[in-house]
Parts: C-alpha cells; structure tokens; sequence
C-alpha cells in the first residue's frame, strides 16, 4: 500500500467518522450514574464495616458505640490492674529464688 | 510525573464530595458514551456499559494514585474493557441487526441523510475486528493523538498505525460509496 494511498484512506475515514452526528447524554443516564455515586459514598469503610460485625456479635442490637464503650473499659480496667497490682507469678518467682538461695547458701553455722 | 487535569477531582469524589462527581461526569461522560455507542452500536448497552465504568471510578477513586497514568486514560481503558465484555458475551448477530443503531439523538433536526450514513458506517464499524475499531474511533472519532490512543489500548505507536491502516482500508473499500454524499 502506498503512502499517497494511506493519507486517502486516512483522510476518507477522518471525514466519514466526522459526519455522524454526536452522542447526547439522556438526563436518566446522569441521574443512574450518580445514584451509584450516591450508594458507593453511603457504603461504609471496610474498617467501619468489620467493627460493625464484631459489635454485632458482642451485643447483638446494639449500637456500635455500648460494645466499644465496655470493650475500651474493660481494656482500661485491665491495664490499671496490671499496672498497680503484682501478679501472683512474681511473687511466686520472688520466694522461689528465696528458696534457692537459701539452699545454695554456704551454711552459715558453727560445726565445732 | 504526568500533569492531570482530573487529579483534584478525583481525589475530592474519592472523599465521597458529590459536587465534585458531578463535575467529573459532566466531563466525561458525553466522550465516554459516544465511544461505548459507536464500538457496541447500540444505545441501551451503552448506557450501562459506561454506567458500570462509572461505578468502577467511584468505588476506586478513593485508592486513585495520581502520577501514574491520567485518569482520563484509565476510564477510557474501563470503557473500552466493559465494551470488550460485552461484544464477546454476545452471540453472534447478522448485519442487518448491528447496522440497527437506536439514537440517543434523535431530533426533529436532525436529517434522514445523516440517519442513513450513521446506520451505514455504524454496520461497517461493527464488522471490524474490535481492536481496530477501537483504534479507528479513538483517533478518527474521538480526535486523540496516537500517542494517547496507543496508550489507551496499551500497545506501542506501530502496532496502533497497523491497527488503523487496516481498518481505514476496510472502511473505504465498503464506504467508498458514500463518498459524494458524505463528503
């Protein structure tokens, strides 16, 4: 094919294509679209959604936020407990190493 | 870095701001319908063809990276792959049938002359091989430069020009016809 040939064949579709008349956009597609925008914006997060369902299942009915609220209580209870009180392992570490020093100790007696 | 001018846009629907949505579609769409109802020939599947293209942009916009590609190059590639998967769930249907374009346009102005090229030139379109067709109408309907529409079909500048030569070949010999009347 030639190159003269090509430009005619360019130029013939360029001319053809720009005859059809143009696309109009019907007010029922725009009102669709942004229906969908509508529902997409309303949709929530990912994250949103997946707390809903473990609210969901702690206290079912409920809103989200009386789950959170005993989850985050709960969590500070904890926390402040934690922080203040020993824990009964310690105190077992504690007399434990007592004892072992106690027995690895030089005996501290008079044998005369 | 790519300058785009949709980047506000995009970043303002992915916030969920409705405003802004309605600025981008107003943008586009019209560009986006006529590309979907040339390549599918029909104005019904069109429509939800660049309906579902939209879905796709506002789901998406949130996760929208810009300065990768122009946004309007990413719609044009969802238009062109929901148009894709249309025309291949498709059974194959005669001539006659694709030359049936329904008219979103249709007007008391408009003439029976342009009525009978569109269904005409649409008939041929269809019987194109649809990469072609897609290459013909983004560069010959759409105006985009062939940088742009070989980015648009993600294929190198030559593989597009080998797209159009053949389908502008294939339009003249079937359209040459038209020539007197058309132009």
């Amino acid at each position: 094919m030639g190159e003269n040939e090509r430009m005619d064949d360019a130029g013939f579709t360029h001319e053809i294509l720009k005859g059809l008349p143009t696309t109009m956009v019907p007010a029922t597609l725009a009102a669709r679209i942004l229906g969908d925008f509508d529902r997409v914006a309303a949709r929530p997060s990912k994250l949103t959604a997946m707390l809903a369902r473990i609210g969901e299942r702690l206290w079912p009915g409920a809103p989200v936020w009386q789950p959170a609220s005993v989850l985050a209580f709960s969590l500070v209870i904890g926390l402040t407990a934690g922080a203040i009180l020993p824990s009964p392992g310690t105190a077992a570490a504690v007399s434990d190493q007592v004892a072992v020093a106690a027995l690895d100790a030089t005996p501290d007696m008079d044998m005369d | 870095m790519v300058i785009d001018p949709d980047t506000d846009l995009v970043a303002r629907v992915g916030k969920g701001d409705r405003a802004a949505a309605q600025a981008l579609m107003a943008r586009h769409l019209p560009t986006m319908l006529a590309l979907a109802r040339r390549m599918l020939a029909g104005q019904a599947e069109a429509e939800d063809c660049v309906q579902e293209a939209f879905l796709k942009v506002w789901t998406h916009a949130a996760r929208w990276q810009p300065g990768k590609a122009k946004f309007e190059t990413w719609l044009y590639r969802v238009t062109l792959n929901q148009c894709y998967d249309r025309l291949r769930k498709r059974p194959t249907e005669p001539l006659e049938a694709a030359a049936n374009v329904p008219d979103g346009a249709d007007g008391p102005d408009r003439g029976l002359e342009t009525a009978a090229l569109e269904v005409e030139v649409s008939a041929v379109l269809a019987q194109l091989p649809e990469r072609q067709r897609a290459a013909i109408l983004l560069c010959h309907y759409q105006e985009r430069s062939n940088i742009e529409a070989a980015e648009i079909l993600g294929i190198s500048v030559e593989a597009l020009e080998s797209l159009l030569a053949r389908g502008r070949r294939t339009l003249r010999m079937k359209l040459s016809h038209l020539r007197d009347g058309a132009m």
